[in-house]
């Protein structure tokens, strides 16, 4: 057992693999969670998996190594600037409806 | 940074240093609109300037990594213009709702300074960087009426999908990168070129990022099926937003497409450009099918914009079967809806500056009786729109069909499509117009006097609206120039 996961750790498609997974659960956490802080905690998930795809491949291939460090932290500098944005108008769409449901807002629904 | 860095990119700069100014004009003389307003205008004027003075120099900046061409300078011209007829607009129906209009002016220079960007970025990272710049701003202003739950909720649907999009779109430059082993836009094309030419293989790896960044920049400029945000994020908006939202991060996506199919992709033109026709049909079809249904006219020029994505898609895909016209055509018909939408909706705008008056169609009952010259001006921004000479409009359509008949095959079929779907967009436009002329409103409204900046933006959109439709040459030779700074 141990021997395996020994032998994933050295391989890149492994990692890509896990990248994906990843990527998959915060997908369908967006699809599927009603609640916008959830959604929200999703989308980061799906970023981090992003994050990671673009570690191993630095972690992988020499070329790639300083590039992907660069990439990795614009990539969370991105981030933190949505989240922040994205925090700021829950907030205050929680103040005009009491809910944090996004099946709630259907104000506009026809 | 060396000066020559400096030197090319000292638009986006002065856009950057614009939208600060701002907020420190503002700081030191709060709420007071004029210092505010003058600080942008003069801003949004020297970012102009710097354009015009560095423009077409076919410089590059950080290694390669920002490239000014005549495409650049067409595209940040356009997006100078759209943020500074937005800041005309504003003021009137901000100041009556108690919405600062310092904070709103700094906020869409930032968001401008991002299609900037996008429209010099010659790396796929910088082409990232500049669409969460002009995307982020973009969901502060969709929220701007914080207070309101109509625009809370347009902000945080459009807030939701799009940082989706975004993370989707981000994924597959992971991808692309550690496969092709560079993030530059010529460096991946010619990576893409060996593949072709059958020197290397085409992973599956690579071929899952190249559609996930498909379908990241399809939902950024709301093809369909990714336009589920649109609708309710146009709608909800206060409605000098839902203008700028219409057409600045419209044509914003559509130079990122540009960069990244165009360009970037370009060995590949074969294999996307089923994709990018198959779009177009459902876009165009699906957006002007639904809008025919609509009485909110925000909601229903939010379902035509969509439709207008799809005809621009039509240039697009004639360019990727081999037509340089189609790429004219795309950027004829980005910058003529840019001052046709953003006259109409300077118009709704203005209709609404007393809160409480909603966009129905009821609202524009009788319109050309109580406000002959908004009325006017509506009618021919609509006309504009439908495609009717000679208006801007038609020539935008006129361009992009011609190219798309000329491209032949598939593309032709989407050519016929488009002219069906212009003249069923027809009915929902001239109904605002019989409203308008024909109808007499259910109960009296008072006249409203408007600021004199919204006359000013409302001329200068007329005058664009007609110039383009009745002098074509001017604009087509500037497109011409532009287009071959890709092909």
């Amino acid at each position: 057992m141990l021997s395996v996961l020994n032998g994933l750790s050295q391989s890149l498609d492994a990692y890509l693999i896990l990248s994906g997974i990843l990527f998959a659960i915060g997908s369908f956490g967006f699809l599927a969670r009603r609640n916008a802080i959830s959604m929200l905690m999703s989308i980061e998930l799906m970023l981090n998996a992003v994050n990671l795809a673009i570690i191993s491949f630095g972690a992988f291939s020499l070329s790639l190594k300083v590039d992907a460090s660069v990439i990795a932290l614009i990539v969370m500098a991105a981030a933190a600037a949505e989240a922040t944005v994205g925090l700021a108008i829950v907030i205050a769409i929680y103040r005009n409806k009491k809910t944090p449901l996004v099946d709630e807002y259907d104000a506009m629904r026809q | 940074m060396s000066f020559a860095d400096a030197v090319t990119l000292a638009p986006f700069i002065a856009a950057v240093l614009a939208a600060a100014a701002i907020i420190l004009v503002d700081f030191a003389l709060p709420g007071r609109k004029v210092p505010a307003l003058a600080t942008a205008f003069i801003g949004l004027a020297i970012t102009a300037l710097l354009v015009a003075v560095t423009g077409q120099s076919g410089a590059t900046a950080f290694n390669g990594s920002y490239r000014v061409d005549a495409l650049t300078t067409f595209l940040d011209v356009l997006f100078i213009a759209i943020a500074a007829l937005t800041i005309a607009y504003a003021p009137d129906y901000l100041e009556e709702r108690g919405l600062p209009v310092a904070e709103f002016s700094a906020v869409l220079v930032f968001a401008m300074s991002g299609a900037m960007l996008i429209a010099g970025s010659a790396d796929l990272l910088v082409l990232f960087l500049g669409l969460e710049l002009m995307v982020i701003p973009g969901y502060v202003l969709a929220g701007y009426h914080k207070t309101d739950g109509f625009s809370t909720e347009g902000a945080i649907k459009y807030f939701l999908l799009g940082s989706f999009s975004s993370a989707i779109f981000l994924f597959g430059l992971a991808f692309v990168w550690g496969l092709t082993g560079t993030t530059r836009i010529d460096g991946v094309s010619s990576v893409l070129t060996q593949i072709v030419a059958g020197k290397a293989a085409l992973s599956p790896a690579l071929g899952m990022g190249l559609a996930f960044l498909t379908t990241g920049v399809a939902f950024k400029i709301a093809a369909v099926p990714f336009h589920y945000w649109t609708p309710d994020a146009y709608q909800g908006s206060p409605t000098p937003v839902t203008g700028y939202l219409s057409v600045g991060p419209k044509i914003g996506a559509f130079a990122l497409i540009i960069r990244l199919f165009a360009s970037a992709l370009g060995p590949l033109a074969v294999e996307w450009n089923i994709v990018i026709i198959v779009l177009a049909a459902l876009t165009m079809t699906l957006g002007n099918l639904v809008a025919l249904t609509q009485d909110n006219v925000k909601r229903m020029l939010a379902y035509s914009s969509i439709a207008h994505t799809g005809y621009m898609l039509v240039g697009f895909a004639a360019f990727g079967a081999g037509k340089l016209e189609g790429l004219e055509g795309l950027l004829y018909y980005g910058a003529a809806y840019a001052f046709m939408n953003l006259g109409a909706f300077g118009v709704i705008a203005a209709i609404q500056k007393r809160p409480g008056v909603t966009s129905n169609l009821s609202t524009f009952a009788g319109l050309m009786r109580r406000e002959p010259a908004l009325g006017i001006l509506m009618a021919l921004f609509l006309l504009s729109l439908t495609g009717i000479p000679p208006t801007a409009g038609f020539f935008g359509k006129f361009y992009v069909i011609l190219a798309a008949v000329q491209a032949g095959g598939w593309v032709t079929a989407l050519a016929l499509l488009a002219v069906l779907n212009a003249a069923v967009a027809a009915f929902y436009y001239l109904r605002v117009v019989v409203y308008m002329f024909m109808r007499e409103p259910d109960a009296e409204i008072p006249v409203i006097r408007h600021g004199r900046l919204v006359w000013v933006g409302l001329a200068v959109s007329t005058v664009l609206t007609l110039a383009l439709g009745l002098f074509p040459g001017i604009l087509l030779e500037l497109v011409n120039t532009a287009a071959k700074a890709i092909g």
